[in-house]
């Protein structure tokens, strides 16, 4: 499970998140929800050891204070970052091999992410940089659960997709929801979509949680109030 | 035949132009910075051979295996414990610490040296020569040529085909990202900077067994080194190749018609380049 107490970060002077703190048990998935600049990447990155933050952050009982990076991402923290991120010069199998490179043990491999997104494995010899955005977002996707993780980071995932891929991509996510221990942090513009597709949700506005709650039966308009700061959002 | 005498000497001394560049490209297309040290790398790295060879007496494989070894850690170390704290996004820290560098190995090769012209005595092979279809070219450089042509290919696989090779290529792309990977970029740079001391040592003992260098010669190699990899595109492994060829046959050519010229005409190849293909022979127009 994921436990975050007391989480800020901060980008030199600039303090991006406030004392947060939430925890998701083993297997579920959290929405991440908030306007654009409410502390959504910040707080996924606060996560990753990738900005300044103090707090504490547990993963399966691990303390993650402190650690960088490559450690936590060795501790099973995986992040299929905004804008894809695609090793450009790589090949789409180089590109999700990479992933693997913590050669932690689990389920996912080659041969399970291709059966996930079947176009991977038959552009697996192209340069992931000729690649549709849709496909770029598979291959993020893909490259982030090669590394088998305990914690799994999706931020924007159907940011600049077309409808219909983003659909597919979060099918896609839907089919392997709940399936082991992983535990998910979903950041999502679309409030439906995000609540559709998760567990619980927690909706952060200027860097602080504005409202948090079961994903199932959520109230969607007290969200939506929540989401823009309107008053009596809660 | 005098034409084509002049071109395989241009062609063999560009192979050794080359691979002044490749380590300096290599630099550049990881770290994104210019590594100002890399003439005093070379340089230094042909020292530690002489030092070896000469006051210790050891066989010259044997001395040149050694330096290539310590110039390897020395470039190693270096980047993990000083180049490595002023890496950012702005390359001016990197470059004046490379700057720095360059100053106090050039003073410390005096200080231990003296300003004397030195050289590798190789032996006989040095003058032996041999007819290529009517044209006598010397053992030597032909040996460098070939080698420098295999390290060019062998490092083009090694960076192609192997799971470092592509880890390299993946902190060139994008170095913010890499840790998620579980990698280690100060590692990574500190990896790549070793070999490319290792490779600026061999050009720097190639020179000093064909002709004499002294602790002054590593800001004339910086400047061939540049010019390489200007003409043949930043970053590019085979662009160094082939500007490093271009520039041999400039250089022999130029000094051919008008022995006085110096280094002149490859200076004009290098200003005609950057008029004409300001990306280089082999260089791709910068996207993103």
């Amino acid at each position: 499970m994921l436990e975050a107490r007391e989480l800020s970060a901060f980008y030199g002077d600039f303090q991006a998140l406030f004392d947060v703190s939430f925890s998701v048990a083993q297997g579920e998935t959290l929405a991440l929800i908030g306007a654009n600049g409410a502390g959504k990447t910040s707080l996924l990155h606060s996560l990753c050891g990738l900005c300044t933050a103090s707090g504490v952050v547990r993963v399966g009982g691990t303390d993650l204070t402190g650690l960088t990076p490559a450690q936590r991402a060795a501790l099973g923290v995986a992040l299929s970052p905004e804008g894809r991120r695609m090793f450009a010069s790589l090949t789409v199998r180089e590109n999700l091999e990479i992933g693997a490179n913590t050669a932690r043990p689990g389920p996912w491999s080659l041969s399970s992410v291709t059966d996930l997104f079947p176009i991977l494995g038959e552009f697996a010899d192209r340069p992931a940089r000729l690649l549709s955005g849709g496909q770029q977002q598979m291959v993020a996707i893909g490259r982030a659960l090669m590394a088998n993780p305990a914690l799994l980071l999706l931020d924007e995932v159907s940011l600049g997709l077309a409808p219909v891929v983003a659909q597919e991509v979060m099918a896609a996510l839907g089919q392997i929801r709940g399936e082991s221990a992983m535990v998910t942090i979903l950041v999502e513009q679309d409030i439906r979509r995000a609540v559709g597709a998760s567990d619980r949700f927690l909706c952060l506005l200027e860097g602080r949680v504005a409202l948090t709650g079961q994903s199932e039966g959520a109230d969607l308009d007290a969200i939506g109030r929540a989401y823009f700061g309107e008053e009596n959002a809660a | 035949m005098i034409a084509v005498d002049v071109i395989i000497s241009g062609l063999l001394l560009g192979g050794l132009y080359a691979l002044f560049g490749l380590g300096l490209s290599l630099i550049f297309g990881v770290m994104k910075i210019a590594n100002i040290a890399h003439g005093e790398f070379a340089i230094g790295g042909a020292f530690l051979a002489i030092a070896t060879a000469l006051f210790m007496g050891a066989p010259i494989w044997i001395a040149v295996m050694l330096a290539l070894v310590l110039s390897f850690g020395i470039g190693f170390a270096l980047q993990l414990t000083l180049i490595n704290r002023v890496m950012s996004d702005d390359p001016m820290p990197a470059l004046l610490m490379t700057f720095g560098l360059s100053i106090v190995i050039q003073n410390l090769l005096v200080e231990l040296f003296g300003a004397d012209n030195r050289s590798l005595d190789i032996g006989p092979l040095a003058t032996a020569g041999v007819d290529l279809g009517g044209v006598s070219v010397g053992v030597l450089p032909l040996a460098m040529f070939a080698l420098a042509i295999g390290l060019f290919a062998t490092l083009h696989w090694v960076l192609k085909h192997t799971k470092a090779g592509r880890n390299v290529r993946a902190t060139s792309d994008d170095p913010d990202m890499v840790g998620m990977m579980g990698l280690d970029r100060a590692r990574i740079f500190a990896l790549v900077m070793g070999i490319s001391a290792a490779l600026a040592a061999l050009a720097g003992i190639m020179l000093a067994m064909r002709g004499s260098i002294t602790p002054f010669s590593g800001a004339e190699r910086l400047l061939i080194a540049f010019e390489v990899i200007v003409i043949g595109g930043l970053g590019s492994i085979w662009g160094s190749l082939l500007g490093g060829l271009a520039l041999g046959v400039v250089h022999v050519i130029a000094l051919r018609l008008d022995p006085s010229s110096g280094p002149l005409y490859g200076h004009l190849l290098l200003l005609a380049i950057l008029l004409l293909r300001p990306e280089g022979l082999a260089g791709r127009v910068a996207q993103r």
